[in-house]
């Protein structure tokens, strides 16, 4: 019975459509002007945008217990204090919640923004600090080498978060960041080169600085449990109409020269993946049943051939279409897993056959799938797995010819016992008498 | 040694004409079906050691099949022996053989059923 069969789908909580309500929060309305191509873009794809200077008295996620906006960004990278009930609290409340985050922040960064991030795992560096780089800074720098050309080598291999392979350079320009180590949740999506590090550009460097090489993080993700996506980049500037359309060159001798930075296609593919319209998944209908069957059985009996089949669709362009991947595993278990199989792509379905273990008891089928740049999917199923019955044991095996015979000649002995010992105390009867 | 020797050996053939000329002939009878359980007991037992113990509830079956019908003719025969009157009283020999027969009746069941 299907109703019998316990299955949780924590999948099909993400989101459904692409756009949503999108609260934006400015340092100044001046910043709505200077990336104006970004927010456009978000327009179109159909987000609709509330913009809110950081400090706005009115500023609230919640009302009456329900979430107002979808997803925020925050390009208020100095804000000393947010508006309204708006605060690191309710900031993480609406992560937990399910909301999705993009927050740009500059040198000039302010205490909450810091509060976010180190709820979120990563650390910005100190205020009126900056990224360094004397080897990989771009010619319109002014002199501090904090005007970076981060490579595209650096960015996370993950096509959902980063777009595309290019090979044209992103400038930035801000604060650096380095990620909690012990949250595993943290992506680095882009790093600065090893020869970059973070300090205040004008003094003598004094101390070990916040964050070096590799470490230094520019853009960090977090896909959080509930698969919220929280996005934090150390420059605000990263977005602007500025950098999306400024030529990039290295410093350097015969540093090769783009006429266009990667800036636009990066803060695209990022903002796509941050607000959920890139890498969602949703598990739908499962089913299973013994080979050659159509119906789930109340009980699988030991070593039973069964199918089982579960549908993954994504979210591409607001639609769900069926999920396309190799590396979706199914998993038989019983406190630890019996059966581990990759599932077969059969018309939109992903299929395992596989024959149960001679080990009875309460099984799930369990598929976690958890990969880079797609949200968590997860589906349990639980059923009961009993051993034979009574009659399905295998009979007249030739080896066990001599007890059948063993047994069959206990009985024909007791008979002939029964006849001779009857008669036989007649006999002794007479003698006696 | 073969004054020890000859004395087992006397003590062995004393033993065997007592047990010829004073043993009643009905428990002759029982000790006859004795030994040959306790043969096919064997026989099975060796067999298991010779093929393994593959189909092992038809082993089992059939060597506690031999066990318990060997059990059963013991208590039958203590039950039935003139000797032992005294302790059985009110257990009549026919009783006993009924109650032998009816317990056998039990094991033969349970036997075919575990059998496979």
């Amino acid at each position: 019975m299907a109703s019998r069969v316990l299955i949780v789908l924590l999948a099909a909580l993400v989101g459904v459509h692409a756009g949503g309500r999108t609260l934006v929060l400015l340092d100044n309305l001046a910043i709505k002007e200077s990336h104006s191509v970004f927010f456009k873009s978000l327009a179109d794809r159909g987000f609709d945008l509330t913009f809110k200077t950081a400090d706005d008295s009115s500023l609230a996620l919640i009302k009456y217990g329900e979430f107002l906006f979808e997803h925020l960004i925050i390009f208020a990278p100095s804000v000393e204090e947010f508006g309204g009930n708006l605060d690191t609290s309710a900031l993480t409340e609406f992560i937990d919640g399910g909301g999705n985050i993009l927050v740009a922040a500059s040198s000039e960064i302010g205490e909450p923004i810091r509060e976010l991030a180190s709820e979120c795992g990563v650390e910005f560096d100190e205020e009126k600090t900056a990224v360094i780089d004397h080897l990989n800074y771009d010619l319109a720098d002014e002199g501090q080498h904090t005007l970076i050309v981060a490579d595209p080598e650096n960015l996370i291999d993950v096509k959902n978060i980063v777009g595309a392979k290019r090979d044209t350079p992103i400038l930035f320009r801000g604060v650096g960041m380095v990620a909690d180590t012990d949250n595993p949740l943290v992506l680095d999506v882009l790093t600065g080169s090893s020869t970059s590090y973070s300090f205040y550009p004008d003094e003598k460097v004094s101390e070990y600085p916040h964050a070096v090489g590799k470490n230094t993080l520019l853009v960090a993700a977090l896909q959080a449990r509930n698969n919220a996506r929280v996005v934090f980049t150390g420059s605000l500037e990263l977005f602007s109409d500025e950098f999306f359309t400024a030529a990039v060159q290295k410093a350097l001798a015969g540093a090769q020269k783009h006429d266009k930075s990667g800036n636009e296609a990066f803060a695209l593919a990022l903002s796509r993946w941050v607000f959920k319209e890139e890498g969602v998944l949703r598990g739908g209908v499962v089913s299973h049943h013994r080979k050659g069957e159509q119906e789930p059985p109340t009980a699988y009996t030991v070593m039973e051939e069964v199918v089982y089949s579960i549908v993954i669709e994504q979210l591409v362009e607001g639609k769900w279409v069926p999920f396309d991947a190799n590396d979706v595993q199914l998993e038989f278990v019983r406190i630890d897993p019996f059966v581990r199989t990759t599932m077969q792509r059969k018309g939109g379905k992903f299929v395992a056959e596989f024959k149960l273990p001679d080990v009875y008891g309460v099984f799930q089928y369990r598929v976690d799938y958890n990969r880079l740049g797609y949200t968590h999917l997860f589906s349990t199923t639980q059923v009961s797995v009993r051993p034979f019955t009574h009659t399905q044991y295998e009979r007249f095996i030739a080896a066990a010819y001599p007890y059948y015979a063993s047994a069959f000649s206990m009985m024909f002995g007791l008979f002939v016992f029964s006849l001779v010992f009857l008669h036989h105390r007649e006999d002794t009867k007479e003698k006696a008498e | 040694m073969a004054t020890s020797q000859a004395n087992v050996f006397t003590v062995v053939s004393k033993f065997y004409d007592e047990y010829v000329t004073t043993t009643p002939q009905r428990l002759k009878i029982i000790d006859a079906y004795l030994a040959y359980i306790m043969l096919t007991g064997i026989f099975q037992f060796g067999y298991c050691l010779l093929v393994g113990t593959f189909p092992f509830n038809s082993f089992l079956s059939g060597f506690i099949s031999c066990v318990a019908s060997f059990v059963l003719a013991v208590c039958l025969r203590v039950q039935v022996n003139p000797q032992n009157r005294k302790d059985f009283l009110h257990i009549s020999p026919e009783r006993a053989f009924a109650d032998f027969v009816f317990a056998h009746i039990i094991l033969h069941l349970v036997v075919m059923n575990f059998i496979g």
